[in-house]
């Protein structure tokens, strides 16, 4: 309740103002309803005129309600995380739901892989075999294994010629000079390359031999993982801790079967100690778990494989043209280092250009390549001067105006000389009855909507450069359109 | 004013004509009248020389030797069938002379074949060095025989023509109007590369399940045929989407400014195109959820099959112009039947 002296002034206002009826009150007062408490003496309000407001300062941010024309497409949804996009990529995708079964084909197996009655048919991988595949990094995004239901390869005229190899190579094995059978896989693009070592890896495997592949050499050229000086090397020597790990790790899962049985028979000098009655597989992990110890780890590895007694040894790399050359890696004076220089490099290479020679037997692979490959002047030359060898043609002159990698040279000398056991594997087209077989595969597996029929089978084969099949399964699975 | 009349049509049409005095005077306006003026031409029938024999146009070389022939009791030349010019100038050297080049050539060789030309000293052709010379062409030999039909440089092709033996049609049409509109800049080689990314994507995607709430077109496939015929995936799922009609607006036809709403129908070639482009479209709306150039291929294919299993937003649209086609058929106004 208001007090009575409140109420009181309150009558009283009114009345004060009508008492002092004067013009100069007046002017001070205007005249209001006595009980009414707004503020009389204010003004009207006015409108306040637009953009009257100062500009807002440099550099502070104002709201902004407009709809700008960006913000819709903008997309604010969550980021795949980091290394997903390259995984989605790089993902390796080996079977095909909606492809047919194809009840023609048969499995290779350790007894018929080597059989030369297989020449010219489409034959299927095994499971174990593709793990391992899969293990050592021989399948590639390029090629279509994506399309049918499980990885099936043809037995193609050079296929057979590498399982001779193989054939060979074991049949030395139980005799007392066990061969180092090397190979150089060449070829034009697309024309099977990497599908040939696929195979002969595969071979590998069936066979049981112990396998060693690179899966790119331009992984191990390119800089992208550590590197240090091998401590004692003369010229010196670098190693890579984080690949060779990561190489032990393939290693170990691709050649499960070898490692469940071996044992450790020699002394090794490892920077870690080993648990009492370790295995060889034990050896290996100490390896992939402490990267320094990669080195030393792939050493005694190598060493166990060179007791007598142990499985023939397939070493494998892809892309040889990258590890032919100077590397990324940088030395203490910056310069460049010869990717011979690195050990796992001069590993493979030492064994390719026959300076070491595979303890138990085996064999030594490299497949080069054409659309992925720096140039390589003197890979090149080695190249076609064993190409040359083989065709009885004159041998290639070197061209004395570009710079010469002494090195590669030296290392592929072998080439050039007929008597030597190191050679190229030429990969050249299909034939037409091999065209014929792989695309009656394409067609059981519902992948090529057509009658396979001698004109249709030559079209595609001329199509496709003579029989390249990397064309082949272009113009008639993919069909670009 | 006198009614007007069509005089010959009204003595036409009244077949019942008992007095001839009914019928109006003979020499109506719009009878002809012989003319009273005269031309030239008119009044010779004497110089008419078309019946005499020397106006008569000269016979053709064969019926005059026919002629001859029958006087002189021989056997000439069938007048049914034409004389080769080179029968006519047959022993006769001056008409040969102004005989065309080609056939004084063809008179000068006789009946000996020509050899052929052009036997090039290098080769044409490039043969690998392991196999032999051939090319891949398909029935070489048949090629080189004689052909049946005369006239044909090589064989005749077998009728019908197969689908995509023209060069310039060889692809399915739906195939390449999506690859047509996928084509940004010119650039129809990245367009198809976007467009294998897709049938790839399709023949390789798990079989859709279809809702039965947006019904496909009637007699389509099984869904579980669909992942292996990725052409037909594709074409299912724009001719399932395609509207039947546009709206076109026509200004200020309904009074008062206002546009006056048509339904229109289309042709299939267009209403393919309207759902083509609500699918790019869509696509080019989806998240690109990976990375390299491959990208809108794969959503051009998920918006597909999102399309074919009934979830795509493009069904809406579609549902949309239909329904404002219904409503706007009132606005049609056919032509009146008399």
């Amino acid at each position: 309740m208001p007090s009575a002296n409140c109420l009181r002034s309150f009558s009283q206002l009114s009345l004060d103002a009508t008492a002092h009826s004067t013009a100069a009150s007046r002017f001070l007062q205007p005249r209001v309803a006595c009980f009414s408490t707004s503020a009389a003496r204010h003004a009207n309000p006015q409108m306040k005129k637009k953009g009257m407001t100062a500009a807002p300062k440099k550099g502070v941010k104002t709201l902004n309600t407009k709809k700008s024309k960006g913000a819709s497409n903008n997309d604010m949804g969550k980021r795949p995380a980091q290394g997903e996009r390259k995984a989605q990529r790089k993902r390796i995708v080996l079977s095909n739901n909606n492809a047919l079964e194809v009840s023609s084909l048969k499995d290779l197996s350790k007894a018929n892989v080597l059989s030369e009655a297989n020449q010219g048919l489409v034959m299927g991988l095994p499971e174990p075999v593709v793990d391992a595949l899969r293990d050592v990094e021989a399948f590639k995004t390029t090629q279509g294994w994506s399309f049918f239901r499980r990885p099936a390869v043809l037995m193609r005229k050079e296929a057979i010629q590498l399982v001779q190899l193989f054939k060979e190579a074991e049949d030395s094995a139980a005799g007392a000079t066990k061969r180092t059978i090397r190979r150089i896989l060449t070829g034009e693009r697309k024309g099977g390359k990497s599908t040939l070592l696929l195979q002969g890896l595969s071979t590998a495997f069936l066979r049981q031999w112990f396998v060693i592949n690179l899966p790119e050499c331009q992984d191990i050229v390119n800089a992208h993982t550590d590197y240090a000086p091998l401590e004692g090397s003369k010229p010196i020597q670098y190693t890579q801790d984080t690949y060779t790990a990561g190489l032990l790790s393939q290693t170990l899962k691709a050649n499960k079967a070898y490692f469940e049985k071996a044992t450790i028979t020699q002394k090794h000098e490892l920077p870690v100690t080993l648990p009492a009655k370790a295995k060889l597989k034990d050896l290996v992990a100490i390896g992939i778990a402490n990267a320094e110890a990669s080195w030393p780890v792939f050493k005694a590895l190598w060493t166990e494989l060179s007791q007598p007694g142990q499985p023939q040894i397939l070493l494998a790399a892809e892309g040889l043209s990258h590890i032919m050359q100077n590397s990324e890696y940088m030395n203490a004076d910056v310069k460049r280092i010869h990717a011979h220089d690195l050990t796992i490099v001069r590993h493979f290479v030492d064994h390719l250009s026959g300076a070491k020679q595979l303890p138990n037997g085996g064999m030594v692979l490299a497949a080069t390549s054409k659309s992925n490959a720096p140039t390589s002047p003197a890979l090149d030359f080695r190249i076609k001067s064993a190409e040359a060898l083989k065709t009885k043609t004159e041998l290639p002159q070197w061209n004395p105006y570009t710079a010469v990698d002494m090195r590669t040279m030296d290392a592929l000398k072998d080439l050039s000389d007929p008597k030597a056991d190191l050679d190229v594997l030429e990969v050249g087209g299909l034939s037409k009855e091999e065209a014929r077989s792989i695309m009656e595969y394409y067609a059981e597996s519902g992948m090529l909507r057509h009658q396979v029929n001698d004109s249709f089978v030559t079209e595609k084969w001329s199509l496709a450069g003579m029989g390249n099949i990397g064309e082949l399964e272009k113009n008639s699975v993919r069909t670009r359109l | 004013m006198p009614p007007r009349l069509n005089v010959s049509a009204f003595s036409r049409s009244i077949a019942f004509r008992p007095k001839p005095q009914v019928q109006w005077p003979a020499r109506s306006a719009l009878r002809m009248a012989p003319s009273q003026s005269r031309f030239y031409a008119d009044d010779a029938p004497a110089q008419d020389r078309s019946h005499k024999p020397s106006s008569e146009p000269i016979e053709h070389v064969s019926e005059e030797a026919a002629k001859t022939a029958q006087i002189m009791g021989e056997k000439g030349p069938d007048v049914n069938q034409g004389t080769p010019v080179e029968d006519i100038v047959k022993g006769d050297k001056e008409a040969q002379k102004n005989l065309p080049k080609v056939m004084q050539d063809a008179i000068k060789q006789g009946n000996k074949t020509p050899a052929p030309k052009g036997s090039r000293s290098y080769s044409t052709m490039m043969t690998r060095s392991n196999e032999g010379a051939d090319m891949g062409l398909v029935d070489f030999e048949a090629a080189s025989k004689l052909p049946a039909t005369p006239g044909l440089k090589f064989e005749a092709p077998t009728l019908p023509l197969p689908k995509d033996g023209h060069v310039k049609h060889r692809y399915d049409p739906v195939v390449e109007q999506v690859t047509n509109l996928l084509m940004r800049h010119g650039k129809k080689s990245v367009a198809q590369r976007q467009m294998a990314v897709t049938l790839q994507y399709l023949r390789t995607s798990p079989i859709p399940t279809i809702n039965p709430a947006r019904p496909l077109l009637p007699g389509a496939p099984p869904p579980s045929h669909l992942p292996l015929n990725p052409v037909l995936y594709l074409t299912l799922a724009i001719d399932s989407v395609a509207p039947l009609l546009r709206i076109k607006a026509i200004k200020g036809a309904a009074g008062g400014g206002a546009a006056l709403q048509l339904p229109n129908p289309l042709s299939q070639r267009q209403r393919r195109r309207t759902a083509i482009q609500w699918i790019l479209t869509a696509a080019s709306k989806r998240r690109n959820v990976g990375s390299g150039k491959n990208s809108l291929g794969q959503r051009v294919a998920q918006e597909v099959i999102s399309v074919i299993e009934g979830k795509s937003g493009v069904w809406e649209k579609r549902n949309a112009i239909h329904k404002l086609g219904v409503a706007a058929r009132a606005n049609i106004v056919l032509p009146k039947r008399r």
